[in-house]
């Protein structure tokens, strides 16, 4: 049994259209199964994790299928958070109309920013994108009236449908629940397109080598451009999530630290790995979940467990699980 | 005018300063290959170890001799123990030294404690300068900067581990086959680094405030200094550190101090812009 088991599994790890579909039944399960043997914290926990996991999934593409490193992704999360938090408080928008301005409003500034940022490689792209996300977490510190300052910016959520007497809103923990995962999954399926779509291919292409790829006719400045667009709108909706998740914005989403985070949780899950960015950042905030109650100083542990994860795994989790599924 | 002439020095002198810490993040970064998130945190475990040494001994000047020293030990241990086993992987070390980051970080808040504490200036004489009292100590923290500095620039151009140093970075196989120990050199230039960043973390100490968290604010600034001066290219590094530095002084005499920050950064942005490999990249590549 055991024998006829095992290469079902490794097809579908290794596919990832099937490995998206194993992930969407689990995440839709999750609901039903975590509370027979867990808390049911663990499923507010479950969804807050697949939003960040968002947020080094935009990483993800630019890092491992475009070879950019970019340490500025917060920037358009924040713009995300932002977009909704002021929409709703300032513009009295609803859900729909706050989550489009949120989303609206990172993708144009990936737009901006990126135009300018992927005429640069390596090094030079990512210190442009630490100062990029560095000046608008600066500019939403001082420009309080707007975005509140230190203090951030609360808000009540409004409905995500109204009919009178049938109502659905994200104060009900479920309809939270599927709210979240609904755009997850969707970006998810999202990126999944894009990397089996030719644009994806070129994306590997323009990694592999910048210059073969322009002599074969490629638009390299367009192909990292449209990348670094596609990435911004990713971590805008993660952004968006987390705002409607915490009911709350605030500047310091936007600081380059989160930003140096979610680098650490794709690399730790496993650089150009499709699902990678969600067992990184699983991982390291399950720790950081656990950890905290059991000691005041658990970072030290943290830290320690980080340096040791990537000494002796690498690849990631990711890599670690081809490799135990090749023997 | 006056403010304006004075906060200018203190740009230049704080320029000075990180330009010391910046120089360490570059020979780590040009010469590991090492991109090193904690070399905020190696500054910030350098004014804690000054906070500390004064507690106990009562003597600022212990403290700058002891805590390079002690710097130095700390940085070949981390080379040792972090940096090595993940060598030519760059992007791994990101991960490594944000490991490193966390870890220092939390291990000064749980002896040190979470709240910012000040230093003692060691030297409490101010002397008038157009008309405003300025401190003595300000003036000594530039020269003890400048000294370190150059003091670094003879020692990579005049002794034999300074060349060896730089002919490592321009071909460590090379370097390896003429009887070079790379090896060592690697972990050396990891401890220098750790060691002037700590350096810059004594100098600094009785200026700011001494904080678990003041490393967060410097490393991008650091990074700054290292990429717009060119990379590879030290003496750009520090140039580049003391202009920007300088220049948000200037700033700040008309604007308040965020201002003046979003100032510098766009400013950096419109040179990365026009010269993609920092402002000094035609001198030297």
């Amino acid at each position: 049994m055991e024998y006829s088991l095992v290469p079902k599994v490794k097809s579908i790890i290794q596919d990832k259209r099937k490995l998206f579909y194993l992930f969407s039944i689990i995440t839709l399960a999750v609901p039903i199964i975590i509370p027979v043997f867990f808390d049911p914290y663990w499923i507010k926990l479950y969804s807050e994790i697949l939003i960040w996991s968002l947020l080094a999934a935009s990483v993800n593409i630019l890092f491992g299928y475009l070879g950019l490193l970019s340490f500025g992704q917060a920037l358009f999360f924040g713009f995300g958070m932002y977009g909704v938090a002021i929409a709703i408080t300032k513009f009295g928008f609803g859900l729909w109309g706050s989550f489009a301005f949120g989303i609206f409003a990172s993708t144009l500034m990936a737009l901006i920013s990126g135009s300018l940022a992927v005429r640069l490689t390596w090094h030079y792209f990512a210190i442009i994108t630490v100062i990029f996300s560095l000046i608008f977490y600066f500019v939403a510190l001082t420009w309080k009236p707007i975005t509140g300052g230190d203090d951030g910016l609360p808000f009540s959520p409004p409905n995500i449908l109204d009919l009178g007497n049938f109502k659905i809103s994200l104060t009900n923990s479920t309809h939270q629940y599927y709210f979240i995962i609904f755009f997850v999954l969707l970006c998810y399926y999202f990126i999944l397109k894009l990397l089996e779509s030719p644009l994806g291919k070129a994306f590997i292409a323009v990694k592999e080598n910048n210059l073969k790829s322009e002599l074969i006719g490629l638009d390299t400045y367009k192909i990292k451009l449209l990348g670094f667009v596609f990435a911004g709108l990713i971590a805008g909706v993660s952004g968006c999530l987390l705002a409607f998740y915490g009911r709350y914005a605030s500047a310091s989403y936007m600081f380059y630290h989160v930003s140096g985070e979610a680098v650490v949780w794709t690399i730790i899950g496993g650089v150009g790995s499709f699902l990678g960015p969600i067992f990184g950042t699983g991982l390291l905030i399950v720790l950081r979940e656990e950890l905290s109650h059991t000691w005041d100083h658990y970072l030290l542990i943290v830290g320690a467990l980080v340096i040791l994860i990537v000494i002796f795994f690498p690849n990631g989790i990711s890599g670690l699980l081809k490799k135990m599924l090749k023997n | 005018m006056e403010t304006f002439v004075l906060l200018a020095l203190n740009g230049l002198i704080w320029g000075l300063i990180i330009a010391l810490i910046a120089l360490g993040l570059s020979i780590i970064f040009g010469l590991l290959d090492v991109i090193n998130l904690a070399h905020g945190d190696f500054f910030m475990v350098g004014s804690v170890l000054a906070w500390f040494v004064l507690d106990t001994t009562g003597n600022f000047w212990i403290a700058l001799l002891i805590v390079p020293l002690i710097g130095f030990v700390m940085g070949s241990i981390c080379e040792y123990l972090v940096i090595r086993p993940i060598k030519n992987a760059a992007a791994l070390t990101i991960v490594a030294t944000f490991g490193l980051s966390l870890f220092l970080q939390e291990g000064v808040r749980a002896t040190f404690g979470a709240s910012p504490k000040r230093l003692m200036v060691p030297v409490d004489q101010t002397f008038s300068l157009l008309g405003i009292e300025y401190e003595v100590y300000r003036l000594l923290a530039a020269l003890f900067a400048i000294l370190i500095i150059s003091g670094f620039f003879i020692f990579l151009h005049k002794t034999k581990i300074g060349i060896w140093m730089r002919a490592v970075r321009f071909n460590p196989e090379i370097a390896t086959a003429m009887g070079i120990p790379t090896k060592k050199i690697y972990l050396f230039t990891f401890a220098i680094g750790f060691a002037m960043a700590a350096q810059g973390g004594v100098v600094a100490a009785p200026i700011t405030t001494v904080d678990f968290q003041s490393g967060v604010d410097i490393l991008p600034f650091c990074f700054m200094a290292v990429i717009i001066g060119g990379l590879g290219n030290l003496e750009g590094t520090v140039a580049a550190a003391i202009i920007l530095s300088v220049f948000e002084g200037m700033v700040t005499s008309f604007a308040d101090p965020t201002l003046a920050r979003i100032a510098s950064l766009s400013l950096m942005c419109i040179i990365l812009i026009i010269k993609p490999h920092g402002i000094f990249s035609g001198a030297k590549s």
